[in-house]
Parts: C-alpha cells; structure tokens; sequence
C-alpha cells in the first residue's frame, strides 16, 4: 500500500523579531550584517503563554480548515517536537484533546530535530501501508526562542519558532495538492550529540539556574539551560555528509539530479545552504529556499517551505521532489516525493 | 435502591467481605482492611451498579455507609 | 510480508531498594500492606551518575549478546523514554553512537510511557513493510525514580528504573523465540493528561524548587517538581477502558478470548491487573501478571513479562498472546502476537 501527503498547513506565533531590533540590542551586529550572513530578516517568536500543543493546534486547525478535513476521520497524530509542553504526559495526548479528536486516534510525540519531519513522513507512511492508520496527521512544532539564552545573539539570529500540520493518507487526493510518498534513506552520527543541545535539561535537570559563560571580550558563549550549537562542528557535518545523503536518496529512489524538480533541504540558514548546494550539484532554480521571514524552524522548515512551493511554484503532476533533513543529534534523513 | 443490596456491593470491594461488619452507620474507611485500592474499587461499583461517576472528592466527603447511599440516591433522582 | 519480534532483553541498574528498605526509611508506614496489594517487593533505581543512555546502552548490549545479533546489521533504532538524557538531542543519537551502530542507522525516540511499547512495535512493523528498514532495534528506557520526591510513598513503592531491547525483523527466527506481529488498536483520551504528569518540566519548566502540598496528617501529596499519579483517576480510567480496547483488540484481529494463550498487560500494579482481569472475563491462568522484583517499570513492563515468559519457558509453539499498555496520556493500545 501506498502513502500520499494530502495536505499541508502552518502556522506562525504573531509577534516578530526583525533585524532592526536585534541590532538595537546587539549594537555591532548590524542588521545589514545580520541578512548578508544569514539571509534571515525576520523570525516568529512564540507568546509567553504560547505552548507547542497550542502552536499545534493551529497549524492542525488551519490544515482541517485549508485541506477540508473530517476532523473525526484523523486516526493518529504524531508530533515531532524537541519542545514539548511536558516531559510527561505526552504533548500529542494533549493536541488530541484540545482539537477534540476521536478517542480512537493513536498520539505520540516523536523527538527530532531538523531531520524529524523525514522521520515523521517515514513512520506515518509505516503506519498507512500496514493499515494501522487511514488518515495520520505529522505535526511539527518547536518553540526554540524559549531555550535560547536573551544573550546568545546568533542563535536568536538564526532560530524562529512555527508549528505545522501534514496529511498522509493511503489515498491520493487530487483535489489538493497531493504526492506519493517514496523512499527513505537515514543515518546518524551521535558522536556529535553535543554540538546542538540543551545540557541541563531531561534526565539532566538541576534546578538551580546556571551559570553564563562569557569569552575574553565578554562576549556570551553559552548558558547549560539554554541550547548550545556549536555551528563550526555542525556546517563540517553538513558540508561533508550530506552531498553523500542526497546520493544515496536518489539511489534508493533508482533516480538522479535530472529527474528531480526540485530539492528542499532543512532550511538552517541561507549561506550554509548555497554553500552545500553547490557541493551537492543542484541547480540554484531547482533549489527552493524560503526562510528570510522566518528564520530556522526546525523540524518545521522542510514542511512549511514545501507549502509555500506548493503555492509559489508551478508544481506539475509527474514531478519529483527531494527533501532533506539534517542537523541535531546528530541525525539525517531524506526522501523522493512524487506529485500526483 | 435497595440498602441491603448497597451494603452488600460495599462489601464486596474489601479484601474481607465475610470478616467485616458493615452498616449504614459504619465510617467504613476506618475499618483496618480498608485502603485507597479499596475506595477506587468502591468508586467503580457505584458506576456499574448505579450508573453514577462519584467525584473522588465528593466520594471522600462521604464518611460513612449512609452518607453515600444518600449522595447516590440523590444524583440517581436527577 | 510479516514483522517479527526475534528477541527481547532487559537490562536493571545495580542499585535495589527493597521493602525493608522502605520500612526503615518509613517507619511509620505499614510498607507490607500496601506493597503486598500492589504486588511489589522489590525496585531498580538508577544511580545518580547512570542515565537513561546507559540503561539503553545496556539492554542493547545484552539483546546483541544474548541472541547473536551483528552490529552492523542494525539499521533502524527507536527508544520509547518519557526520561530523556535531555529534551535535545534524542537519546537515540547518542546510543547510536555509544553502542557503536552503523551510521547508516536511522534512530528516533518517542515519547510515550505505558503504552510506549506497543506504538514502538507499531512502528517498527510500519518500517518493515515499507522497507525503509530490515533489523530494528527497539528499547525502552525509563529512570523515573529521578523524578519521584523522597517523601513520595507510594510512588517510590510502585516504580523502578529498567530498560529493554527488542529485535524486530521482517524474518522469523527458528532458533529463539519468533512471533509474528498482527494487528493493533489504538486509543488516547488527553483530557487526563494532568492524572499522571511532572508539571514543572520541559515547556513549563520554572526555575525554582516548588513546594510540597502535604494532607492534614503531613503525608505528600505532591510537588510540581516531581512525578504526581492521580490513582483513582487512572484506576477508573482503566477499569473501564481496558475491557473495551481488550474487545477491540480481539475484534480487529478477528479472534475471540479462548484463541489467546496468554494476555500481557502492562503491569502497573497486581491488583488493579487481576481487577481488569475479572472484569474482562479472562482466567488467571491466561493472564501474566509479575512485577514483584522490578515494580512498574513504564514502557518496559510489557517486555520484561516477555522475558519471563520466554525464561520460563512458557510459550510454547502456537500461541497467541495479546499485548497491551495504558495509563500516562492518557493512552491505550494493544496488539496480538503470534508464535
């Protein structure tokens, strides 16, 4: 059996933090600076009160609206989020409740980061082609702005918040957009599980506030309650595995470069992106960047760019396209999609 | 609704239904053989007998037999 | 195309606390009254310095050895944990990387507790048919005890630390135990998410140490801080749940109650287990019900019980066993397997 993205939604918290008033709180980072190195002008900042069930819920209610979807016809709802309302219970039990669907759904939270909605298509299309689920929804939702530290000036650069919502179902759905779902191929490195992380937090919860790391000029490094990356670590990983990823994803889709109409990676910041684009061989006009408004999402920048594709781009029946996700864990996934 | 047949299906939840005495004046979580697993099987059966959800603090408002057989009565009467 | 379950370990951590143990940290409290309806004697507790990781890392060590696995034939890794090393990077990651599998391995964790190993096995049946992979390793690992406050009685009766492995493939194994996977049904009703929950954590996480709320006797009642169980919500949840999803399970395999050998719940708590069992009308021979030396371990009762029956040698050829898990969500679900 067969699994088919019927639709795709997103929603974006309303409150914005543009270029201009970072660069009033960060004086030397210029807001010229800030787009010329990142290609990010603006990004979504969730509300104080804003939790990722309440993210989710939008972006499920804007898909059931926008794709016309019986809400009682959902039977499993996977969230992908590193953001959670709660270690436990788990936030996808919550988004059932709160949207009022069917006590017979399924609902569990995946935990991934920029890889996560690879993942979350392949466990969705596991579940449609086994007959546990008709009609699964993939939400991703990820509040990055509240784990990232008031002084860490290029992780507030770069992340943005945003939630959104995918239909997968074991039928194609012509009227909306709709595109088979085909191979996957995986791989994780977590020798470099410290590169992007959180480190007092899980298990490893001391509740007492951490301390700030400052460097010799009194610039902020890092805080153990807020999230770390370590970007050198983190490009080096993509520049060198992921021209591999898309190889090896358009083999296990016995398919090439020139069969594929367009690549959507994980949208992690505009300069990284050009820079891997060309080691992989892609054609700039194949290759869909969508994230100047809103910044590094998360395991919410593959979905929310495939929706603004679907929109923008004159997609056509027949065509394929890659998706890429790489990022924290370390992890990477990428699948072919074909529209129907 | 039968006493009787109340004390009775009290009763049954303890670990010891044939050792203990209930009556309507018994303050029943004071028996040595009651605990909470007891109060939840009793919460269950006043769902199955009487088709009535007892909140769990209205179930502890009711310290004895008759306190409850009357809270059941009166949420069977609405 | 079938999914198999080809083998289960599980892994402890060193450190037991026993009844006697609670009885002198508790003198007050008639610890064998309460543990001997509950039906527990002993628990697993990880240390301070063992996480989540390691208990995984172990249970996979042990399935590895234990049925001759190779490595690098693993290709797909799935941790159900509701107590991740952290909330980012998924501790699938970094066990992909301690045990030494192939980088070619995909890992994911999931976020489930009672019901985790069913939706885990679900999963992994999902990925095989769809080939996007052939040998699953699927753990789950839970060190709760880290999140039960030292006055918390009951609780620390009820709960241990553990972690297990699963091996999942799309061929039966002749030479260990080998059960083929059927059909599942699945369940969620998130208005009790609050009847089993650590509030200050992850999303709603305040730095502060919260306070603890005490009865008029100054027994604990709770602290946001740590695990709270409302036990009569989840008690009524599941006495009249159970024997519907019990139903539904059989239903949707198209078997009736006298078709299945033995039904493995997870094993919360002995009496609330041989509760549902009466009221599902199964014989207590056909119901596994054990939890005296390791307490209600989350995600890992059901597999454990796999063990046991397996070490015992109680599965024989030809059985049809019926999984199924629930509580924190609050979730349900269960699956039939079939050797």
């Amino acid at each position: 059996m067969e699994a088919f993205i019927n639709g795709i939604s997103y929603y974006l918290p309303e409150k914005v933090l543009d270029n201009s008033t970072l660069s009033s709180m960060f004086p030397e980072w210029s807001v010229e600076k800030i787009a010329q190195k990142t290609g990010i002008l603006s990004r979504h900042i969730a509300d104080d009160n804003e939790s990722s069930s309440d993210m989710a819920l939008k972006a499920l209610e804007k898909l059931i609206k926008e794709c016309g979807i019986d809400k009682q016809s959902i039977d499993y709802l996977i969230l992908c989020t590193q953001t959670p309302d709660y270690m436990l219970p788990t936030t996808a039990c919550i988004i059932q409740n709160k949207a009022s669907i069917s006590k017979n759904c399924g609902a569990i939270d995946i935990n991934l980061g920029c890889s996560g909605y690879v993942y979350g298509l392949g466990l969705a299309k596991g579940l449609v082609s086994t007959g546990q689920a008709k009609n699964v929804v993939l939400i991703t939702s990820e509040m990055y702005s509240k784990i990232i530290h008031p002084k860490d000036k290029s992780n507030r650069t770069i992340f943005g918040d945003g939630a959104s919502a995918t239909l997968i179902t074991s039928q194609p759905n012509t009227e909306f957009f709709t595109a088979k779902i085909k191979n996957f191929k995986y791989g994780t490195d977590g020798s470099g599980y410290e590169h992007l992380i959180v480190k007092n937090s899980g298990v490893n919860t001391n509740r007492e506030n951490q301390k700030d790391l400052y460097d010799e000029e009194d610039n902020f490094i890092s805080n153990d309650d807020y999230l770390f990356m370590n970007g050198k670590e983190i490009f080096n990983f993509t520049a060198f595995e992921i021209p591999k990823l898309v190889l090896s994803t358009l083999e296990v889709n016995s398919t090439n470069l020139s069969e594929i109409a367009m690549v959507i990676f994980h949208q992690a910041n505009a300069f990284m992106l050009d820079f891997i684009r060309k080691r992989c061989g892609i054609d700039a006009d194949k290759f869909f960047v969508s994230m100047s408004d809103i910044g590094n999402t998360v395991s919410s920048t593959i979905p929310i760019a495939l929706s603004r594709a679907i929109k923008e781009k004159n997609l056509q029946r027949n065509q394929q396209l890659m998706l890429c996700g790489f990022g924290v864990g370390l992890s990477m996934g990428g699948v072919v999609i074909e529209i129907c | 609704m039968e006493k009787e047949i109340f004390i009775s299906n009290v009763k049954q939840q303890f670990m010891d239904p044939e050792e203990i005495v209930l009556e309507m004046s018994t303050e029943f979580r004071q028996l040595d053989s009651y605990d909470s697993l007891t109060g939840m099987t009793i919460m269950v059966m006043i769902k199955d007998e009487y088709g009535i959800d007892i909140p769990e603090s209205d179930y502890r408002a009711s310290k004895t037999i008759q306190e409850l057989y009357d809270y059941v009565l009166e949420k069977k009467g609405k | 195309m079938d999914a198999y379950i080809n083998g289960v370990s599980y892994y402890l951590p060193e450190k037991v606390l026993t009844n006697h143990d609670l009885q002198n940290i508790y003198p007050n409290w008639e610890v064998d009254k309460v543990t001997s309806r509950i039906g527990v004697q002993k628990r697993y507790v990880a240390s301070e310095s063992e996480f989540t990781s390691d208990l995984a890392i172990g249970a996979v060590n042990k399935l590895l050895n234990d049925y001759n696995i190779e490595k690098s034939s693993i290709d797909y890794l799935i941790i159900c944990s509701q107590t991740p090393d952290y909330l980012l990077p998924a501790t699938a990651c970094i066990v992909q990387d301690k045990v030494g599998l192939p980088k070619s391995c995909g890992a994911v964790d999931l976020n489930l507790g009672c019901s985790g190993y069913i939706y885990g096995l679900g999963f992994a049946k999902g990925l095989l048919f769809s080939g996007q992979a052939k040998n699953i390793i699927f753990v789950t690992s839970e060190t709760l005890t880290k999140f039960i406050h030292p006055e918390d009685k009951s609780n620390r009766a009820l709960f241990g630390d553990a972690a297990t492995a699963t091996f999942i493939t799309i061929n039966p194994n002749k030479e260990f135990f080998s059960a083929k996977i059927k059909s599942f049904k699945y369940g969620t009703d998130g208005s009790g998410y609050d009847k089993l929950i650590i509030k200050n954590s992850a999303g709603h996480l305040i730095k502060k140490q919260s306070e603890s709320f005490l009865d008029e006797e100054g027994n604990f009642i709770l602290n946001d801080d740590y695990l709270y169980m409302n036990g009569t919500e989840i008690f009524n949840f599941t006495a009249f749940e159970i024997p519907k999803l019990i139903k539904d399970i059989l239903e949707v395999n198209s078997v009736v109650i006298d078709d299945i050998t033995m039904t493995v719940l997870h094993q919360a708590n002995s009496f609330m287990l041989d509760f549902i069992r009466k009221r599902s009308g199964i014989h207590s021979d056909k119901m596994f019900i054990d939890l005296i030396d390791t307490g209600n371990t989350l995600s890992s009762t059901i597999p454990i019980a796999l063990c046991k029956l397996i070490e015992n040698n109680n599965i024989k050829e030809n059985n049809k066993i019926l999984l199924s898990g629930f509580g924190v969500g609050l979730s349900m679900a269960g699956v039939i397997i079939e050797n």
